[in-house]
């Protein structure tokens, strides 16, 4: 039972993957001629030196293969990719496939401990304020979720620097991953968390936890809003059917009926709203990136696009659709873990 | 070290334990000992002449590589700034120059090393000095400005002594030697990785340093950041000694208010791009060190395109000059940090030196503006766009609505139009912008150079678009003039022109405001506007 479940879960997550690649030459394309149909000259910004004239110019228009015809540029493009060569950054002066490498797990450090919190802050959160609709406690939640949008995450992360490194001096200074004076664990996966531990480096380890917090924080508190908004929705459904009702009624403990059959019936939307919050962070941590000036790939991106740096942007999209595909297949296998019946079709 | 009544094996334990002391692991230096110096820009290259290099490569530059002379340094009213007429050696020892200033011959340092043990001899800088204006580079437009163009002009003449000829007695060809650009290299190690397509190593040097440099780079991070280590046996600066500091992390910090809450903290050592907004409460908390020096080789304008109506009409350039909103912008943008290149008073109609950037007469005059625009045939006034690129944005947003606002009152409708940078910069080379703001910087501030680059030619720099055949040759003329005082005559006429054309209106000099911890000395405004590490020093 379990196998033909897991399998089917399987087969669908490759039948999934399969349809997406369309999707993704799509985007391809498109991002590759919207980089070029947008008004602005990389080569002209790069040659920017106090004497830099024509010939400067035309050199990194050559350079850059600017010197050729858009469909010739996209053809040269097309091959590359498929070779797994993404171009070279003009702004870093490093391919962008290396770039990418080394920011990609800072993004994903950062965001997933950003939506943990969400989500171990919203969950309960939810199902509080589900238990007891109109309640004070509900809106109080409501309060703190409607706070957690309205103020944007550079802000909140402005002002969390402001109270916890400026003011009281608890947090470690706000640049980057690691302390600048401390020394970087052996590169294995690239996550410093995971690298300390595997070095078995615990001070280290802590240290980079220290700067980590800050900006998960201010990144959770933005999505705190959408995770407990949803689990509310869905747990107010859960709460009021008959399943709940016959639970209650045979006098089962607060704790399963609430934790086993309701909470887990309600989860399922949650799970796609999740989903959703991580892509989305991912892209839309810039502000996040910039002020506690996190070496990551959203940050990496908006200069490059500031710049016109064509291959940086290029390159981003194609991993962000890249991500987006696999976390939406993530969300179906959890789906099929959570609820049996979607896996059946 | 070791004595004669010593036996070799327990020399050889010695110098071994001296050895494992001396490369000690880097946290066993103080902290008192590293610079931390933020910045909002970052170090994309090791070599500043790979196109596209920013600023904060050229500074790293300065410290990884050494030069044949560098610019000696001055005090301007209580500051230290780099000194455009004392060229003093580096890897030379002394220099001459031929009475008829052709031929100017260098000798080099006996002790000079690269970085990898190898002496510095003239093949390298021969090598080095070819390459730069051979291979395609940044270096070869900048020495073009000081006749330095093939590598016919570089000879060796022994191992020590390199002699370099010119086509004519050029002011501007020794300063040049002293930019970013023309650095020397171990051209033995460079070779080894030089290839068939790329004969000067460009690649290579782009992610490795072959110098003869005060630092060596220990890790490179692009877009991160940069780790020196001090290179103990390098002794070209003044007190021939090796540099201060032991260690020095450049960081890139994009936001500036992070910055500033660093500096302030004292966990940074040193920044030069604050907010002026954060500037001023810091000065004002009087924790800090603030040395703010007018960039006095850098200039902002309100430009006009001389060559696109209205602007064509030169009393309609004439009354936006005194319609600015000068003391107010000034504020807004600035707040006032910086040196302000209006509201001179000419009691005779005449420019006082022969000296630019010059304060001009203009001051905010609105009814003199309207009669300027009545002579210009439109005393109703017209429509156009004024832009700014988004890097500009802290100080062109206000500026642009001052100057929208005053101009409106004559008239003049104003649509502000913010562009991302690199669309900025392709407009202005192509021409496409009517009305606009922007700033320029010379790493050699000579009045001819100023008006051949930036009032001259259908190139990108000339903002205005002016093409004025007088003004061409006189500025061409004055470049080679020996004389002191046809040269002051040349740019007294120069700056009159300037005032009656009003090409496009010369703001102000904005300040670099440097914030550093009370304990460093010997900041010192250099030319390329970064912090040559080699000049600080703790307390």
């Amino acid at each position: 039972m379990v196998k033909t479940g897991l399998g089917a879960t399987m087969v669908r997550a490759g039948r999934r993957l399969l349809s997406s690649l369309p999707a993704l030459f799509g985007v391809l394309v498109f991002t590759f001629l919207l980089m070029r149909v947008l008004p602005g000259d990389p080569a002209v910004f790069f040659a920017s030196g106090p004497n830099a004239g024509k010939e400067e110019i035309e050199l990194i228009r050559k350079q850059m293969g600017l010197d050729k015809s858009v469909p010739e540029q996209l053809v040269f493009y097309l091959s590359d990719i498929g070779r797994g060569n993404l171009g070279r950054s003009m702004m870093t002066g490093q391919p962008v496939l290396k770039d990418l490498r080394e920011r990609l797990p800072a993004s994903l450090e950062l965001t997933f401990t950003a939506l943990l919190i969400a989500l171990i802050a919203a969950v309960p959160l939810g199902v509080i304020a589900a238990l007891r609709p109109g309640s004070a406690v509900d809106h109080g939640v409501r309060l703190f979720c409607a706070l957690g949008v309205c103020v944007p995450t550079f802000v909140s992360g402005l002002l969390l620097i402001y109270v916890f490194y400026y003011l009281l001096g608890l947090a470690p200074d706000p640049t980057g991953r690691i302390d600048v004076f401390a020394s970087v664990p052996p590169q294995r996966t690239g996550f410093l968390l995971i690298d300390f531990l595997l070095a078995g480096d615990f001070e280290g380890w802590w240290a980079a936890c220290k700067q980590l917090i800050l900006p998960a924080v201010s990144m959770a508190l933005f999505v705190i809003a959408p995770l407990a908004r949803i689990t509310r929705a869905s747990m107010l459904v859960s709460l009021g059917s008959d399943f709940v009702r016959t639970a209650r009624s045979v006098g089962l403990s607060w704790h399963k009926v609430v934790v086993t059959y309701a909470l887990r019936n309600a989860i399922l939307p949650v799970i796609t709203i999740a989903g959703i919050v991580f892509s989305t962070m991912l892209g839309a941590n810039v502000l996040v990136e910039k002020v506690f000036s996190w070496p990551g790939v959203a940050s990496y991106a908006l200069d490059a696009l500031l710049s016109s740096d064509y291959a940086p942007v290029q390159g981003f999209v194609l991993l962000m659709a890249g991500i987006f595909v696999l976390v939406n297949l993530i969300v179906d296998v959890c789906y099929g873990i959570a609820d049996p019946r979607v896996s059946i079709e | 070290m070791c004595f004669v009544s010593f036996r070799p094996a327990s020399c050889v334990l010695a110098t071994t334990a001296l050895l494992l002391i001396a490369s000690a692991p880097s946290q066993a230096q103080t902290r008192a000992e590293t610079l931390r110096y933020v910045t909002g820009s970052t170090v994309n290259t090791l070599d500043p002449n790979i196109p596209g290099s920013t600023r904060e490569s050229f500074a790293l530059s300065m410290s990884t590589y050494d030069r044949l002379v560098a610019f000696g340094r001055k005090q301007l009213n209580g500051k230290w700034v780099f000194d455009l007429d004392t060229i003093t050696g580096e890897l030379a020892e002394s220099y001459d120059v031929s009475p008829d200033g052709l031929k100017i011959t260098f000798r080099l340092r006996k002790d000079a090393k690269f970085q990898d043990g190898s002496p510095v001899t003239a093949e390298d800088v021969k090598w080095s000095l070819d390459r730069c204006v051979t291979a395609p580079i940044l270096g070869k437009a900048q020495l073009l400005t000081g006749s330095l163009t093939s590598a016919d002009q570089f000879k060796v003449i022994d191992p020590l002594t390199i002699e370099v000829t010119l086509p004519k007695p050029d002011k501007l060809a020794l300063p040049n030697l002293a930019t970013v650009y023309p650095l020397i290299i171990n051209s033995k190690l460079a070779k080894e990785h030089a290839t068939a397509d790329d004969p000067w190593a460009t690649a290579w040097l782009k992610e490795h340093t072959a110098g003869s440099g005060a630092y060596v780079v220990e890790t490179f991070k692009p877009g991160e950041q940069v780790i020196l280590k001090r290179d103990e046996s390098w002794n070209r600066s003044t007190a021939n000694k090796p540099a201060f500091f032991k260690r020095v992390i450049v960081q890139s910090v994009p936001e500036p208010a992070t910055r500033a809450n660093l500096v302030e903290r004292g966990d940074a050592d040193l920044v030069v791009d604050l907010q002026a907004s954060d500037v001023q409460s810091l000065e004002a908390k009087g924790k800090l060190k603030v040395v703010s020096t007018p960039q006095y080789n850098a200039i902002t304008y309100v430009s006009m395109n001389n060559q696109m109506p209205p602007f064509d009409n030169v009393n309609v350039r004439r009354a936006i000059a005194y319609a600015l909103p000068y003391d107010d912008m000034f504020k807004a943008a600035l707040f006032g940090r910086g040196a302000p290149l209006f509201g001179a008073s000419w009691p005779d109609g005449k420019p006082p030196n022969g000296i630019y950037p010059f304060q001009q007469p203009v001051k905010l005059d609105l009814d003199k503006a309207r009669e300027y625009l009545k002579a210009a045939g439109l005393p109703e006034g017209f429509s156009t766009t004024f832009s700014f690129n988004v890097g500009q944005a802290a100080t062109a947003e206000p500026m642009a609505a001052l100057v929208k606002e005053s101009l409106g009152k004559i008239g003049i409708k104003v649509d502000i139009q913010k562009l991302p940078d690199a669309q900025m910069s392709t407009q202005i080379n192509e021409k496409k912008l009517p009305f606009y703001t922007e700033g320029i910087v010379a790493w050699l501030p000579s009045t001819d150079y100023f008006y051949r680059n930036f009032y001259t030619g259908n190139q990108r720099w000339n903002y205005s678009s002016i093409n004025n055949p007088d003004l061409a040759a006189i500025a061409q003329e004055a470049r080679f003039e020996p004389d002191k005082a046809k040269y002051e005559e040349a740019g007294r006429k120069l700056n009159a022109m300037h005032f009656d054309l009003m090409p496009q209106v010369m703001l102000w000099q904005p300040n670099q405001d440097a914030v550093m911890a009370a304990s460093i000395e010997g900041y010192t405004y250099e030319f390329h506007r970064q912090v040559d590490y080699r000049d600080v020093s703790r307390k």
